[in-house]
């Protein structure tokens, strides 16, 4: 009787081992094309209108797609068509742009759709997607992009009614759609290559209202398995994809590489992808090398053991047939005053503070000296970046530094409140942050670190709350303008301008040249503004970092690169060599 | 944690001689007996452990107190050499190497000190305070008060300590402050239950009973005459409390929710965390060494106290 009981529970548990077993082996995955994608902070969640940040807008660019993208492997950069056919044909005053939609692109199967059956992607899908960028209930974390450019849409932002007609947007028929705008507005292609402007169905938005974050319903080559914030987001392929196929053209650099051996092949290629989230380095560091991960940055403490003074790989990284990858970034991080508070209105003190900060060794102690220390915002490799210029406020000097705080009034940190520093919560950002605190208090000043997740620090941020942040803006198109964006008045929170710097001389500026069509001229505004931007220190300029990323052998078509956001369905998995390797060499 | 209610029930009876010393205060006795607290004593000097236990919690609270008035490792910030330099004797600075910034290992490690002895001292405070305080009611008045009173322990106990802990320094914010209202604020049940045990085996005894009798109010009872009656427990408890806290500290910097800006043993060994991929083994080492030592001599402490307060041992030495 006894045992008849024993057995019968141990029967009941037998799904729940099966269950366990499901966990723990990776047999499942046999066979498969499987990505293995680690990322470092928690993303927030996957609504195009809210990816303001490189984590959510890598992801939310794996379910939906955009009007235009990226050439993956054509450099200099260059915008192609997705969704629309082809470039928009372009009205002779340049303000209006009239796109030919793909026919036969389905959005994913979801229950929100009649029948749970995704419908075909249509003109009026654009339309709904720009309102609902500026419908303030949204919030839309990327309004500031089109603020005042599209014709009728600021006004219809006043009294949203999605039934109306805005001039500026406009359905031709089932496949054709234009834009008017305002003025003539150059990045305006660019934008549409921004995740913001992925789009999104309407009845998927209404159906999950708030949760629609949590429920992407796109027309991508991946649709949502799992999204568990802190742990693991997991994609499958979508199955009803669109024919869309590798490029067969390439850069030279990449031919010379091998990329275009798929070239003409049918994306995407993984059937799969698993998106870990590990906040700290040393985790992440120690799945790659044991081939959980297929590609990773390198940890600025693990340099020494991947490489060597020369930048080569080390034997033992070279006998694993690791592979290395280094790209320069177009980015900029910087820690921001605040300046709402009157406090850093005050252009000496935050000379002083930038002056205090030593940018080299900055580098030396977290990026291996692979960074260059920003002068001002631009970055190389952009117009307006001036390569011998120095700014005098970013030549570390403690001297001349207190100088100038006894200028701004505040002589030996006399006077000055306990200044807070936000920043994320990894050791290595701590780190950071106690090196800026460090510096700053070599000057006199009271400061007070302050760690918190990634979505925390944003929401923070948005809600103009907190003293000094720490942080970093890539480029979201090959143009400067999106670095002086990030310090554009009109963009505050919750726009791109996270310090809210607002400056009336910087903002003429910013308007001057944001009509002007590539020239010299507006090079020469370019570089002007940067200089001007340099002398302001509207934020302490840190680095223009460069990815030094290395790869498994086993990853294919692997690009590092800045703001096409996802790659991954360009990306290839050779599954045979992966196992071998990993039973030879791990 | 150790277990404190076998504590209890090894030291519940007080033993008669030193309750006729206290409470009867006319006749002299003529062979004077010694009262707990001397006999703890007499007995503590011999055990040689608990001396040095001793000695070290006193090396510990000096060092916190330099630290604190500035005294000693003042310039624990500043940077003393390259970063990384290994540990040497050349200087008795570089003795644990340096940091990523180049700041003696050594003197953070001092500097540390600080942190864990205020977090030990006042964690335990808070927690004595209101362990005893609701202890103390709950057994004293029983009823409805009583159950009050543990329930609502008892549900503040269910709650898996780190996720309140979590949650407190969340709505507080981060920083020395909310680290020890976090701890003090978790960590007094086990202290409140056993004193509302000691208090409700002690309010029916004869001295209270005669205490009654004499017109001593409720609150003269409690405080003048039960609580003295259990002080060692909260004695004990206290050393253990203690070292508990510096743990929990410890693992608190160490997620990155505990103190900011000062070096803490957590903190240090949160760097070590990354630091060990390229060889660095001395933060971690002087972080452990440093808390090692002390958690060790607390506890063998907490042992001592036990042994010498209870009066079921007394005479077998």
């Amino acid at each position: 009787m006894h045992l008849k009981k024993t057995l019968k529970s141990l029967f009941k548990l037998l799904p729940l081992l099966w269950l366990a077993a499901c966990f723990t082996k990776e047999g499942e995955d046999k066979g498969m094309k499987v990505f293995h994608y680690p990322v470092a902070v928690k993303i927030k969640g996957i609504d195009p209108i809210q990816a303001d940040d490189l984590y959510s807008g890598t992801e939310v660019s794996r379910v939906y797609d955009g009007l235009l993208e990226y050439h993956y492997l054509k450099r200099p950069f260059t915008l192609q068509g997705n969704l629309a056919q082809d470039l928009p044909t372009v009205s002779d005053d340049g303000l209006t742009y009239t796109f030919k939609i793909r026919p036969g692109v389905h959005f994913h199967d979801n229950k929100c759709f009649k029948n749970s059956i995704g419908r075909e992607l249509v003109a009026d899908d654009i339309r709904y997607t720009f309102m609902r960028n500026a419908d303030p209930k949204e919030n839309s974390k990327g309004w500031w992009m089109i603020d005042g450019k599209i014709k009728g849409l600021d006004d219809w932002r006043k009294n949203p009614d999605y039934s109306q007609d805005i001039e500026g947007l406009k359905v031709i028929d089932e496949h054709t759609f234009s834009f008017t705008l305002n003025e003539p507005f150059p990045q305006f292609l660019y934008a549409l290559a921004m995740p913001f402007s992925f789009i999104v169905p309407r009845e998927c938005v209404e159906h999950y209202g708030q949760e629609f974050l949590n429920h992407p319903v796109g027309t991508g080559p991946y649709t949502l398995d799992t999204f568990n914030q802190s742990n693991k987001i997991v994609y499958q392929r979508n199955k009803k994809f669109r024919d869309k196929f590798y490029p067969t053209e390439a850069a030279e650099e990449f031919v010379k590489r091998g990329l275009l051996k798929d070239a003409g092949k049918k994306l995407p290629f993984f059937d799969k992808i698993v998106v870990e989230v590990m906040v700290e380095s040393q985790p992440r560091w120690l799945k790659f090398q044991d081939g959980k991960i297929d590609f990773i940055a390198i940890p600025k403490d693990n340099f020494s053991s991947v490489l060597t003074s020369e930048m080569e790989l080390t034997d033992e990284m070279k006998q694993k047939e690791i592979e290395l990858l280094i790209e320069p970034s177009q980015d900029v991080s910087y820690t921001a005053f605040n300046h709402d508070l009157p406090l850093f209105q005050n252009k000496k003190l935050r000379q002083a503070l930038a002056m205090a900060t030593n940018g080299d060794e900055y580098n030396k102690l977290f990026f291996n000296g692979t960074a260059l220390v920003a002068q001002s915002i631009v970055p190389p490799g952009l117009a307006g970046y001036d390569e011998k210029f120095q700014n005098p406020y970013r030549q570390y000097n403690l001297e001349k530094a207190k100088k100038l705080l006894a200028e701004a009034g505040y002589p030996e940190g006399k006077g000055l409140p306990e200044i807070t520093l936000d920043g994320t919560n990894s050791t290595d950002a701590r780190q950071m942050a106690e090196f800026t605190k460090m510096s700053l208090e070599k000057l006199g000043l009271k400061i007070k670190t302050i760690q918190n997740p990634w979505p925390e620090l944003q929401n923070k941020i948005k809600l103009r709350k907190g003293m000094m942040h720490s942080i970093a803006w890539l480029a979201d198109y090959p143009d400067a303008e999106s670095f002086f964006a990030i310090l554009y008045g009109p963009n505050g929170s919750p726009g791109a301008n996270g310090s809210n710097y607002n400056d009336p001389v910087f903002n003429k500026m910013v308007k001057e040249a944001s009509t002007m069509q590539d020239s010299p001229e507006r090079t020469a505004l370019y570089t002007k503004m940067n200089r001007y931007i340099a002398e302001e220190v509207p934020v302490i300029f840190e680095l223009h970092r460069t990815s030094v990323v290395v790869q498994h052998a086993w990853i294919k078509n692997f690009v590092v690169g800045d703001f096409a956001h996802d790659r991954s369905m360009y990306i290839n998995v050779d599954t045979k060599q992966k196992e071998r390797l990993l039973e030879e060499k791990f | 944690m150790s277990s404190p209610s076998s504590s209890s029930s090894n030291t519940t009876t007080v033993d008669a001689s030193t309750m006729n010393n206290r409470e009867n205060h006319q006749k002299p006795i003529p062979l004077k007996g010694r009262s707990l607290w001397s006999d703890a004593f007499r007995r503590l000097s011999k055990n040689k452990m608990a001396l040095t236990s001793l000695i070290i919690l006193g090396l510990y609270s000096l060092t916190a107190f330099l630290t604190y008035s500035n005294i000693i490792v003042s310039d624990w910030s500043e940077s003393i050499g390259p970063s990384y330099a290994p540990p040497s004797f050349e200087d008795i600075r570089l003795l644990f190497g340096t940091d990523i910034f180049g700041r003696s290992v050594l003197y953070k490690a001092i500097k540390g000190t600080q942190v864990a002895m205020s977090v030990g001292l006042i964690v335990g405070i808070i927690s004595v305070v209101i362990g005893v305080l609701l202890g103390a009611i709950a057994g004293f008045f029983g009823g409805i008060v009583d159950e009050i009173i543990v329930w609502f322990y008892t549900t503040l106990s269910s709650i898996p300590n780190i996720m309140l802990l979590i949650a407190i320094t969340f709505i507080l914010g981060k920083g020395i402050f909310s680290v020890y209202l976090a701890l003090g604020l978790t960590y007094w049940v086990t202290l409140c239950r056993i004193i509302r045990g000691e208090v409700m085996r002690h309010k029916d005894r004869d001295y209270v009973q005669s205490a009654f009798s004499l017109g001593a109010s409720r609150g003269r009872r409690l405080f003048v005459h039960i609580i003295p009656n259990v002080s060692h427990l909260i004695i004990i408890q206290f050393s253990l409390l203690f070292q508990t806290a510096i743990k929990s500290e410890v693992i608190l910097s160490f997620i990155g929710l505990g103190v900011q800006g000062t070096p803490s043993w957590g903190t240090m060994i949160d760097d070590a965390k990354l630091e060990l991929a390229r060889g660095v083994w001395w933060q971690l080492a002087a972080a452990t060494l440093f808390m090692f030592v002390i958690v060790l001599a607390l506890n063998i402490l907490g042992d001592a106290l036990r042994d010498a307060l209870d009066p079921k041992l007394k005479g077998k030495d």
